[in-house]
């Protein structure tokens, strides 16, 4: 009995010891950007962002090479990073928020998290209608929200817009994710902006109505369920499907070349797009090397990679969009400030509760 | 008694680190928990018209399904695993385990991939034999999908705990029951069951709870949950307020259920004033009832742990070219770091507070103990803004403190793993809690009893006599907690340090993108190490018994 104990007392003394040990040795890890000396020289710029995507992580690594400043990230959800921020007030250490939809960046914007700032090249490199009114976010990178259909029972001239969606011939025909997601909140909330609340609420209620089924999983499964039968159409984002088309899983491969993908309302008021975009938080502690950063993603270098390793379209109006992109066509876009976006999402949410939009 | 008393009474370094201890953990889910009282805003009347209802309803029918058929397959593989012979049985006694190294997203992601439209499934059907099935058939994402994945992932739970029991407890008792004539079903019923009871509710409530607080699984499948209420109002209509609102009401329905429990069940406990209890012989069955017996283990193993790691092993090597990096070497470090930490914090706490309720032993200081589950009862991602504000909190008081040394920053906890830690801590200590309170009543209060007449003081006899005979039970808390901190997602993710990943957070990184074979590499990590884990806790239990 003894000496089991003994050997149990000296392994949590062992294990404790260890655990010191290897705290020293973590250090390095999980330093604070502010002790991190070696970067003192050309400075750090500390990045809170919601976009996981390796295109990002090899563009970080590209600035550091170039400038020699740092660039320290937590890696979160949009909505939780923008809780924190918010919460650290002052005393954040965050000089960026960069995250997938503008309706959230207009949320940072309404909360007073960001700043406005004035770059020439920032301004000359992003169209001002993928930038925030008073220059506190930029639109770094675009996706449409487009509709894909069964090549083989669907053709192009049987659709036209997302209004044409709602209309009989659809009727459990039409499949779209939970109205949880923010690309479908946003794309209602761009309706709310663009025809009105009522129009808006109309449409939902013609999609709730339509649905081939319960809302279920993501933009990817939304085209799957189309090659499969469930439904005839898809609303799903360009980004998905350019994924879906270069998965190393073949038989994904397959499902994507089975769908024709088609840019809705090119007659009327234009497509649904969002961007992904970052803006300087309020109390940057590197406000410089933060516009230094925004200023690289937005050269025609970065903008380049972002189209061809992760199938955004450029906001950049010098940059050509990556061949499977461009082999989509051009498209009319809607004529609309991506600031509506935030300023409706709460309405969208609610009016898609409201028609029962699961 | 009141509370002047008890206190006088009870005056000891056990109580007093109790009391600290659980103010803290208090301290960031009260700052939820007062928010119950808030005045309601527009928002509100929004969501109880239109989401409440149909929510609450969905969330029930999940919550008890899954409790059930936990129950079931749980409580049927510990009695058969510690009953009878059958082939393979030394393995299947931990391998049974193994589901829960799975974490239920990543389950629920594996099994729709193996179930969707381009699965294996449905892919060799086409390809291969020219079939198109319905689709309908192979749609896992509704409820009882979601009670399918819960149940296989999460029984482990009361598997563990109810096995531990009846293999230490039981054997008098079935032994008698047999004598007397009683049939296996009649012995399962009357004598398993109730016998067991506390430590079946224990590991059933932690599979409740977690299911309760689980947003991964439910949103992945587009189930409208309590949850998703309160991630619609956070999200969705950017009210926090409304938010924590909901969340401090779920808070408040598990507190109670947990606290009723706690007090009916009162003294009604089965301890004995006998450490080392005889083990429970396994007796061998006809052949024909030993194949079933096995085919039911096989198939129970299969689908928790087998078909998705097959699964995940077919994809990583479909993706590991392309994702694999030195930078995995790091994020294995970070986990197993941080879950060596938090454990070992965790089975401290839980010690001291388990100790202290046990010799203040009234039914006040039970139920007080039920505190550290709240941490466990709502939404990772709601918790951990309670932690934040905590800490931030902290760092403005602690400013003077840091200008003293030297230090230019306004804030040092929040940007630091301590805060994670603590979160981490906060939210698991219910699951280091149960197996240590479930030990501490076991083994009953004679012998501390008999030691402290002997002379020796708490603290000696608490080494010498106590932490012996429940050495296992901790050791079960410490696997546990170590592996949930191996698998959680949302604190790490709004929490973490600048630069800090794990593989947990690395997984989301693809899967959140709905790259499901790319988050392979990192989940496969998090299963293995997760599972040697369990290994190391069967192989020190066996060789302890020895």
């Amino acid at each position: 009995m003894a000496t089991t104990k003994t050997k149990f007392l000296s392994g949590l003394l062992g294990m404790s010891l260890l655990m010191a040990a290897c705290g020293n040795e973590s250090e390095p890890a999980t330093t604070a950007p502010a002790e991190n000396e070696e970067a003192q020289e050309a400075g750090e710029v500390n990045l809170y962002t919601s976009r996981h995507y390796e295109t990002d992580d090899a563009l970080f690594d590209q600035f550091t090479e170039e400038t020699g400043i740092e660039v320290n990230v937590v890696k979160g959800e949009a909505d939780e990073l923008g809780e924190r921020l918010s919460r650290e007030g002052e005393a954040t250490e965050a000089d960026l928020y960069y995250t997938a939809d503008a309706g959230r960046l207009h949320w940072a914007k309404e909360k007073g998290l960001l700043q406005p700032v004035e770059n020439d090249s920032l301004n000359e490199n992003i169209p001002e209608n993928y930038r925030d009114v008073d220059n506190e976010w930029f639109g770094l990178t675009k996706r449409a929200r487009v509709i894909v259909y069964a090549k083989d029972r669907v053709t192009p001239e049987d659709l036209s817009t997302y209004e044409a969606l709602t209309e009989d011939k659809w009727n459990k025909k039409v499949l779209i994710r939970s109205s949880d997601n923010v690309y479908n909140q946003s794309l209602v909330a761009s309706f709310i902006s663009l025809n009105g609340a009522d129009a808006a609420k109309e449409w939902s209620q013609g999609i709730a109505n339509n649905l081939a089924r319960d809302p279920e999983g993501g933009d990817r499964d939304q085209a799957k369920a189309v090659v499969a039968g469930i439904g005839d159409v898809a609303v799903m984002n360009t980004y998905y499907f350019g994924q879906l088309l270069n998965s190393e899983d073949p038989e994904e491969v397959k499902v994507a070349e089975q769908l024709g993908v088609f840019f809705p309302n090119q007659e009327t008021n234009g497509t649904h797009v969002n961007v992904s975009g970052a803006g300087v938080t309020k109390h940057a502690k590197n406000k410089e090397n933060a516009i230094a950063l925004l200023e690289f993603l937005s050269s025609e270098d970065a903008q380049g990679q972002f189209s061809e390793a992760n199938f955004e379209y450029p906001v950049n109006a010098n940059v050509e969009p990556a061949e499977l992109l461009a082999s989509w066509g051009q498209f009319k876009e809607q004529d609309l400030n991506l600031s509506e976006l935030g300023k409706y999402n709460a309405d969208a949410v609610k009016l898609m509760n409201e028609v029962g939009w699961k | 008694m009141n509370v002047f008393r008890f206190f006088r009474l009870h005056a000891n370094s056990w109580s007093i680190m109790s009391i600290i201890f659980m103010l803290l953990i208090l301290s960031p889910t009260l700052s939820i928990f007062v928010q119950i009282f808030e005045k309601p805003n527009e928002n509100w009347t929004h969501i109880q018209e239109f989401l409440l209802k149909n929510y609450i309803q969905n969330t029930i029918t999940i919550v008890f399904f899954t409790g059930l058929f936990s129950i079931l397959v749980g409580v049927s593989l510990a009695w058969f695993v510690t009953a009878y012979t059958f082939p393979l049985r030394r393995f299947f006694k931990w391998g049974l385990i193994l589901p829960l190294a799975i974490p239920p997203y990543i389950g629920a992601y594996t099994y729709h991939g193996i179930v969707n439209y381009t699965g294996v499934l449905q892919s060799t059907l086409r390809n291969e034999f020219n079939i198109t099935a319905n689709p309908a058939y192979f749609d896992i994402m509704n409820i009882p999908g979601a009670i399918f994945i819960f149940t296989i992932f999460l029984y482990p739970y009361v598997y563990i705990i109810t096995r531990a029991y009846l293999e230490q407890q039981s054997a008098s008792l079935i032994e008698n029951a047999r004598l007397l004539g009683s049939g296996p079903l009649e012995l399962f019923f009357h004598v398993i069951m109730p016998i067991s009871r506390t430590a079946i509710i224990g590991g059933a409530s932690l599979v409740i709870l977690e299911v309760l607080n689980d947003y991964g699984v439910v949103s992945y499948f587009g189930i409208q949950v309590f949850t998703t209420a309160i991630f619609q109002a956070w999200f969705g209509m950017s009210d926090v307020a409304s938010a924590i609102k909901l969340a401090g009401m779920l808070m408040a329905i598990v507190f109670l259920i947990l606290f009723l429990e706690k007090v009916l069940r009162g003294r009604k406990q089965y301890s004995y004033s006998n450490a080392k209890v005889r083990p429970l012989e396994p007796i061998s069955l006809s052949r024909e009832k030993t194949i079933l017996l096995f085919v039911y283990v096989l198939f129970i193993f299969t689908i928790g742990f087998l078909i998705p790691f097959v699964q995940l092993f077919q994809w990583m090597m479909l993706t590991y070219e392309k994702v694999i990096s030195p930078d995995f070497l790091q994020l294995i470090f970070n986990s197993v770091y941080v879950s060596l930490i938090s454990s070992f914090l965790i089975m401290i706490i839980a010690l001291v507070i388990g100790n202290f309720t046990r010799l203040a032993d009234s039914p006040w200081s039970k139920a007080v103990s039920r505190i550290t589950v709240l941490g466990y009862s709502i939404p990772g991602a709601v918790i951990a803004i309670g932690v934040l504000t905590f800490f931030l909190w902290l760092d403005r008081h602690l400013n003077m403190v840091y200008t003293a040394l030297g230090i230019d920053a306004p804030i040092i906890l929040s940007l630091s793993l301590v805060m994670l830690i603590f979160a981490y801590v906060s939210r698991f200590l219910a699951i280091g809690f149960n197996p240590v309170d479930a030990g501490f009543d076991k083994i009953g209060r004679s012998f501390t009893e008999a030691s402290r007449l002997l002379g020796t003081s708490l603290m000696r006899t608490f080494f010498k006599v106590d932490l012996p005979m429940i050495r296992g039970a901790v050791f079960g808390g410490f696997t546990l907690v170590f592996i949930e901190v191996m698998k959680e997602l949302p604190l790490t993710l709004l929490l973490q340090p600048f630069n800090f990943y794990t593989l947990s957070t690395k997984a989301f990184q693809y899967a959140n993108d709905e790259a499901v074979h790319e988050a392979a590499l990192a989940s496969m990590l998090i299963i293995l190490i997760s599972g040697l884990s369990i290994f190391v806790f069967h192989a020190v239990l066996e060789k302890e018994k020895k």
